[in-house]
């Protein structure tokens, strides 16, 4: 799928972005607002000042590891569309296993430490659980990755949705949420002094590409895993079970997912709350993945653009009066092009830029 | 094709509807639930109109995957399909929407879905778009987009309440007792679906155009050689799942009433349940619109637990569905994929 080279790749990422900005300015002005005046809030919200680029960078940590969590499953050819799952069921289990440890630890930085490790092997490991169970499905039952991880997806919303109503809500909360984590449960500002956004936060999300990029272009299992991918016959004859690649595969983008939770759940919402109302970092993350054709290393870019686009939609919100919706149509016009790099191969023949036929 | 040679044909997906209904009667009796006060006529005809937009998708994707297209973006379609009839609903009416609104909305709609369907269409085969990821993008886009246009005309994600189609009675057949009720009494598109589904079963089982869209997607070759154009066979498999599914979210709009935007629209995974529910009917329109139905009644549970006086909390009955399709998936999970889904064919000329 997508095959094509660097150079050719980055044209298309460009190309695909550029083009569903158009289009997103083209319907912006034939609604009636000013284009001029949405595009220059558009940048205003991503970078301009202080407080925008600490917002832009605080979505884009989220962007970014999400991101990772999708390349993981679909460099293995495995479609999993359930990160927003995995993501939901991995914050919901750090902030309990905080609220639930926190009373047998120490206070303060020691004790907060502690809790913050506590909550993302918590994470990690919700997450990992619930990104292995559609694996097993599709290794053991043959049951399609696509509709099982969307299914999940929808269940991990509603009963989250329902237990942060009921059973996990917080003594004498109005609104259903959880409890708040105790205040020194969170990572320190440095550089930025922002409420959402921590440097430490970025860190984790940049080490988890690392990892990510050894274990996926380095490692005995990520060879097998991306073969396995592509070639299921020429793996199964070299001895790697396919079912336990898919398995693992699924296990690894889950728990990636998991982590993004788990920082989401610390670093900016401090609670959990009804997950149909957090945004849709799983989902977006797909676009951020197929952006960066999959690769670990690209994901940051990808991840950073659209941490900017995110935050200018919010920006937009408050400031103008133009459906911030519209930042959401536009994420789906960039997988669209994206999903055609014919289209794009064929205008550049056209108009002489290159390419070949 | 003999009813005992369709049973052999679809014997896993008989089998897994078999599973599920007998352990929904198991759990009544162990649970002691008064079973006819759960299965009753109001709860066929809620299930019936709850399939029915599902069928109509499921019906419409299963031609697309018939002729070697597999397009994921009917609940994309099913969205666009749902915001586009309330606004055209609104826009027609000026803001006061009559029983003549909603049928013009409905056909409004499809209009646009058509448009949208041949606008995808040709990047799908035209320019070889990779069809999963594209499908992704297509929801993603009515996400973004079917909201949005509910923002412009009412400056809310939600609409406030439009109209709803009403019953239509036949006089007489509607005085039978059982089957009046539920089919001669109840919304005219439960009718017009059924009828659609049985049409969409000849059409591709007993006539020509049908058995050149199973070609296309089994042995495009053959076709190709036999002198008919599977660009053009598919082109056409392609738009009619995105005009159904657009039909789909129409008829889901006009018996809901209203549109909701938010979350993941009132479409709400509806057009992923169609696809799953054409692979339970193992590609057959009419095991589809039986599949169908199976969700429509799962979806529609909650009222019937509730007067019963099971209380489940609705955030969890309403998992329901999803929880169904993850079931059947796992029980039945391998469909017979027609062999060429998902390649791009290039005629050698």
């Amino acid at each position: 799928m997508l095959r094509a080279s660097v150079v050719e790749r980055l044209a298309i990422a460009t190309a695909s972005t550029a083009l569903a900005l158009l289009i997103g300015v083209t319907i912006v002005a034939a609604a009636g607002y000013d284009p001029v005046q949405f595009l220059v809030s558009l940048i205003n919200g991503a970078v301009g000042g202080e407080s925008a680029i600490a917002r832009t960078l605080r979505f884009s940590t989220l962007f970014i590891l999400t991101g990772v969590a999708v390349a993981v499953a679909f460099r293995a050819g495995v479609f999993n569309i359930g990160v927003q799952g995995q993501f939901v069921v991995g914050g919901i289990a750090t902030v309990m296993s905080i609220i639930w440890t926190a009373p047998l630890l120490p206070e303060g930085t020691v004790g907060g430490a502690g809790l913050i490790l506590i909550g993302f092997v918590a994470g990690t490991f919700a997450g990992g659980v619930y990104g292995a169970l559609p694996g097993a499905l599709k290794a053991y039952a043959d049951a399609n990755v696509i509709i099982t991880t969307i299914m999940l997806n929808f269940i991990a919303t509603g009963v989250v949705g329902w237990l942060v109503q009921n059973p996990f809500r917080g003594e004498g909360n109005a609104a259903p949420n959880t409890e708040r984590i105790p205040e020194y449960v969170s990572f320190p500002s440095v550089v930025f002094d922002s409420s959402g956004f921590s440097v430490i936060g970025l860190a984790i999300a940049l080490a988890t590409v690392a990892v990510i990029y050894v274990v996926m272009e380095r490692s005995r299992f990520g060879y097998d895993m991306v073969t396995s991918g592509y070639q299921e016959s020429a793996a199964t004859y070299s001895g790697v079970s396919a079912k336990r690649t898919v398995v693992l595969t699924m296990t690894l983008s889950g728990m990636v997912a998991g982590i993004a939770g788990a920082v989401f759940a610390v670093m900016i919402q401090g609670y959990y709350t009804d997950p149909s109302g957090i945004g849709t970092y799983g989902f977006d993350a797909i676009a951020v993945s197929l952006l960066a054709a999959n690769n670990p290393l690209g994901i940051v870019p990808a991840g950073l653009l659209f941490g900017g686009l995110e935050s200018a939609g919010s920006h937009i919100g408050i400031y103008t009066d133009v459906p911030v919706q519209l930042i959401d149509g536009v994420i789906g016009l960039v997988i669209l092009f994206v999903a055609v790099p014919e289209l794009f191969r064929m205008a550049a023949v056209r108009t002489g830029l290159g390419g070949d036929r | 094709m003999s009813f005992a040679e369709y049973a052999k044909r679809n014997s896993l997906g008989i089998a897994g509807i078999a599973v599920l209904v007998a352990g929904a009667a198991i759990a009544a009796v162990a649970m002691d639930l008064p079973f006819w006060e759960i299965v009753t006529i109001g709860f066929v005809e809620r299930s019936l109109q709850a399939a029915t937009p599902i069928a109509l998708t499921a019906i419409g994707g299963l031609y697309a995957e018939k002729s070697g297209v597999f397009n994921i973006g009917v609940e994309g379609f099913m969205i666009f399909g749902a915001a586009t009839a309330a606004t055209m609903m609104w826009i027609i009416s000026g803001g006061s929407p009559g029983q003549s609104d909603v049928w013009l909305a409905i056909l409004a709609s499809v209009l646009v879905s058509l448009v949208f369907a041949v606008l995808f269409a040709v990047l799908l085969i035209r320019y070889e778009a990779d069809q999963i990821v594209a499908g992704l993008a297509l929801w993603f886009i009515g996400l973004g987009f079917g909201p949005f246009m509910a923002v412009l005309v009412w400056e809310s994600r939600n609409s406030p309440s439009l109209e709803s189609i009403n019953d239509l009675t036949v006089p007489v057949l509607a005085d039978i007792p059982v089957l009046g009720p539920i089919f001669f009494d109840t919304s005219p598109l439960v009718m017009v679906t059924a009828v659609l589904a049985v049409a969409a079963w000849k059409f591709l089982n007993d006539t020509k155009y049908g058995y050149w869209i199973q070609a296309a997607g089994e042995n495009p070759e053959a076709l190709d050689t036999a002198g008919i154009d599977v660009t053009r066979v598919r082109y056409a498999a392609v738009i009619f799942s995105g005009v159904m599914a657009g039909l789909g979210g129409a008829v889901l709009l006009a018996q809901a009433g209203s549109f909701t935007g938010t979350g993941e629209t009132m479409v709400g995974g509806r057009g992923w349940i169609g696809i799953v529910a054409y692979l339970f009917g193992n590609y057959n329109p009419i095991g589809a619109a039986v599949a169908a139905l199976v969700f429509g009644g799962l979806d529609m549970l909650q009222i019937q637990l509730q007067t019963v006086g099971i209380n489940v909390p609705n955030r969890l009955v309403n998992l329901f569905p999803y929880a169904g399709v993850i079931l059947v998936l796992t029980v039945w999970g391998s469909t017979q994929t027609p062999s060429a889904v998902g390649e791009p064919y290039e005629s050698e000329e």
